[in-house]
């Protein structure tokens, strides 16, 4: 037993976290926000010759052949640097794709093809056969792309062409660009059951990777105002009112950390309460995140509300987060009904 | 990065479980203090006599001296077999043995170290005052130096199993007139000494191991001192890391097997409109929610103690898992009331639901004792995230 990090993960760490600050910096979310499209092309093309979407796919499946405890340190830093496009679900599209058997799909993924994902509504179906039916909302998807759906039990990838009144709809977080869409059976390019390759359960890892990044972002951010910003002569952080919910922020990151990386092994070695891990990563994760965030906009007072500061951007993306693989209701159910843990 | 023991600490996970199984005390734990007492020292003696006393002691003081993961597994098959809480045994073999260990003569060692593996004494802490709780460096009970011996006069306050201990590691001021840390000295105090009256003070829950300990002119041989006069302060310190991230294995096993059990409660029982309690789904929701905090505690635990098995200076990072123990421990027990529903009011010692209303009750200690919970938030702020003080 041992979760300290290795030199290889150290490695993923210190590049990936220098690639976004020079390539994909928080700024870009401004710089892009009126655009149609929230990916920069060239950081992306970049990302895909790093091998960032193929890390943990297997060596016989074209891929790095790492492990998702490692993709978690990958997803830590895309998530502390809100970096935009959609790194969670191409990552799981090149799985889905390689898993079903279409090596050439995976390849092109793997070397840049953009997957996005689909946000099922309360009457959104995947079939038995994978077909897609209802409506449902599109996050990151281009509209000649490929997105992908998810349910616990399999996960496929269809056309966003084979879908019909696919429209773009603004976004609480100016990170993401979402649609609205219909499918009426739309015929998946690729299917994978949950047995050949859980997708859901490493969706709910990585997603839960990115919203430790960004709670440990405003912990950071937090820390840094509290000790800086004076009023009454004193730096505000001398007060309790604002030391203990940077206190709680510290508690909750690491908290986070450690359950996503114990999820990510529990995957990694085929434990049977992967589920209940991974499901608890993303659960957990995802509040500890929203309330430290929430908590960052009030440390830094009237700046905190603007669009200008970086505050609401970790807010909002920490949502978007909460929301993927059934949002915290249905997971709350899902995990109220697996065995315990061993 | 891995979880899986190597099956040499599997082979141990065995042997401990096999060996807690067949030697778990099989009658209830008395709540009445001298029979507790008798209770808790007989089952560290049986500890002792097959060799699983003082798992994480040094060897050199008779400890088994078990690497850091086979002190988990230890700390995690002990809460899962239900063994008896430390309580009375935490002061000798958790914080005055420690300091003993690192501070003492090789003549205290030699004396009392045996006698904590072994079971033959209690031991409890006089650090607490009326006027000094969080603020612990300004306490007031006096010693003057007599000849070779020192006079001590004075008040300590919610020292545990004080009633019962026969020893008892005690702050006492030796010099008002340098800052407070400094005038402090650290000293074995042997309670059968004429002058001392331990007052019992009743607790929360009912129960009997608080005391409030009284001083008069209390003789103590200057040889008792430990780490020299005035040098108190950073022999009260030295411990602090001794558990390297253990301390709260135990607490956390209880919470995780809590949640499971409330959950099969909430199942198996009605509520008062007739249906299954879990169907009420805020409870069902609370119910799931705890079960992932309670993972990631858990998980943060492995995280730790794989840390520490790194290094010997282990960080503020127990301040955390203090912090986070406590308040789920509040929350959990919270919870139980709400499963049992109007069953919790019933009195404590008549129903057997009883085990749930007192864990509730105690729960609230769990933010006071041994630092309270906005003290550990100091700590983090200020040392982990470099807050001004
Ligand atoms: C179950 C239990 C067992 C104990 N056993 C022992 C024992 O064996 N021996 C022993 O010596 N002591 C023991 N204690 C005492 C314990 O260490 C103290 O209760 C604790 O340190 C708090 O001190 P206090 O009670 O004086 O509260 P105070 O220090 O007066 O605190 C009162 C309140 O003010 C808050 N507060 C104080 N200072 C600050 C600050 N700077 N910032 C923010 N908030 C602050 C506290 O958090 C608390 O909420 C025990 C306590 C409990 C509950």
């Amino acid at each position: 037993m041992d979760l300290t990090t290795s030199p290889e993960q150290d490695e993923i760490i210190s590049s990936s976290a220098a690639f976004l600050r020079d390539r994909l910096p928080i700024t870009r979310i401004r710089a892009l926000f009126d655009e149609p499209s929230n990916v920069d092309d060239a950081a992306w093309s970049g990302a895909a010759e790093l091998g960032w979407f193929v890390l943990g796919l297997p060596e016989a499946l074209g891929g790095v052949g790492f492990g998702l405890a490692d993709e978690v340190h990958l997803f830590r830093e895309i998530g502390r640097g809100l970096a935009t496009g959609p790194f969670l679900s191409s990552v799981l599209g090149a799985r889905v794709a390689a898993f079903a058997g279409d090596a050439a799909l995976a390849e092109a993924i793997g070397g840049g093809q953009r997957v996005g994902i689909v946000i099922p509504g309360s009457s959104t179906l995947i079939g038995a056969d994978g077909s897609l039916t209802g409506p449902l909302q599109l996050l990151d998807c281009e509209p000649d792309g490929l997105a992908l759906a998810v349910a616990p039990d399999q996960a496929v990838l269809v056309r966003v062409a084979d879908l019909t009144g696919v429209a773009a709809v603004p976004c609480i977080d100016p990170g993401v660009r979402l649609r609205r869409a219909e499918a009426a059976g739309a015929v998946p390019v690729a299917r994978v059951t949950a047995d050949v390759d859980p997708i859901q359960r490493r969706g709910h890892v990585l997603a839960a990777a990115m919203l430790v990044g960004i709670n440990e972002a405003v912990r950071d951010l937090s820390a840094e105002h509290a000790k800086n910003r004076f009023q009454f002569d004193k730096p505000i952080g001398v007060n309790q009112a604002i030391k203990h919910p940077c206190a709680d922020m510290a508690v909750r990151a690491q908290l986070g950390y450690a359950q996503s990386i114990f999820a990510a092994v529990a995957t990694d070695e085929g434990r049977d309460d992967a589920d209940y891990h991974a499901i608890s990563a993303h659960l957990t994760a995802a509040e500890y995140a929203d309330i430290s965030a929430a908590a960052t906009v009030q440390i830094m007072g009237g700046m905190g509300f603007t669009f200008e500061h970086d505050a609401h951007l970790y807010c909002k993306r920490a949502f978007v987060l909460g929301q993927l693989f059934g949002g915290a209701s249905s997971q709350l159910g899902r995990l109220l009904d697996l065995p315990s843990a061993r | 990065m891995d979880l899986a023991f190597s099956s040499e600490d599997n082979d141990f996970r065995d042997e401990v479980r096999t060996w807690m199984n067949e030697n778990a005390p099989r009658d209830r734990r008395p709540r009445e203090l001298v029979a507790m007492r008798e209770f808790d020292l007989a089952w560290q003696r049986r500890q002792y006599d097959a060799g699983w006393a003082g798992i994480g002691w040094p060897e050199q003081f008779g400890g088994r001296e078990l690497p850091l993961t086979q002190q988990l597994i230890w700390y995690e098959e002990y809460a899962r077999t239900s063994l008896p809480p430390i309580d009375a045994r935490f002061v000798g073999l958790a914080h005055a043995g420690p300091t003993l260990m690192v501070r003492a003569t090789a003549e205290h060692q030699a004396f009392h170290l045996p006698k904590i593996l072994r079971g033959e004494v209690v031991w409890c802490q006089g650090f607490s005052e009326p006027e000094a709780g969080s603020d612990l460096a300004s306490l007031k009970t006096r010693a003057v130096v007599d000849g070779d011996h020192l006079v001590v006069t004075g008040q300590k306050i919610w020292t545990s199993f004080g009633p019962v201990a026969d020893y008892q590691e005690l702050l006492v001021r030796t010099d008002f007139d340098v800052p407070k840390h400094k005038g402090i000295t650290w000293v074995i105090c042997d309670m059968k000494s004429p002058g001392i009256e331990a007052r019992p003070i009743k607790t929360i829950e009912g129960g009997q191991e608080f005391a409030e300990v009284f001083y008069d002119e209390v003789r103590i041989p200057m040889s008792n001192v430990v780490g020299g006069v005035n040098n108190g302060w950073s022999v009260a310190m030295s411990t602090l890391s001794f558990e390297r991230g253990t301390a709260f294995t135990v607490s956390q096993v209880q919470l995780s097997t809590s949640v499971e059990r409330l959950i099969e409660m909430a199942k198996s029982r009605t509520s008062i409109n007739g249906r299954p309690v879990i169907d009420d789904e805020a409870l069902a929701k609370k119910l799931a929610r705890a079960r992932a905090d309670v993972a990631a505690l858990r998980s943060l635990t492995y995280l730790n103690i794989s840390r520490n098995a790194r290094t010997d200076q282990p960080g503020p990072e127990g301040s955390m898992l203090k912090l986070q123990d406590a308040d789920l421990t509040k929350r959990v027990y919270k919870l139980a009331l709400e499963v049992l529903g109007t069953r919790s009011l019933a009195n404590p010692e008549e129903e057997d639901d009883s085990y749930w209303v007192d864990r509730h009750l105690l729960s609230y200690s769990s933010s006071i004792g041994g630092g309270t919970s906005e003290i550990q938030r100091n700590i983090i702020a200020e040392r982990v995230l470099g807050l001004p003080r």
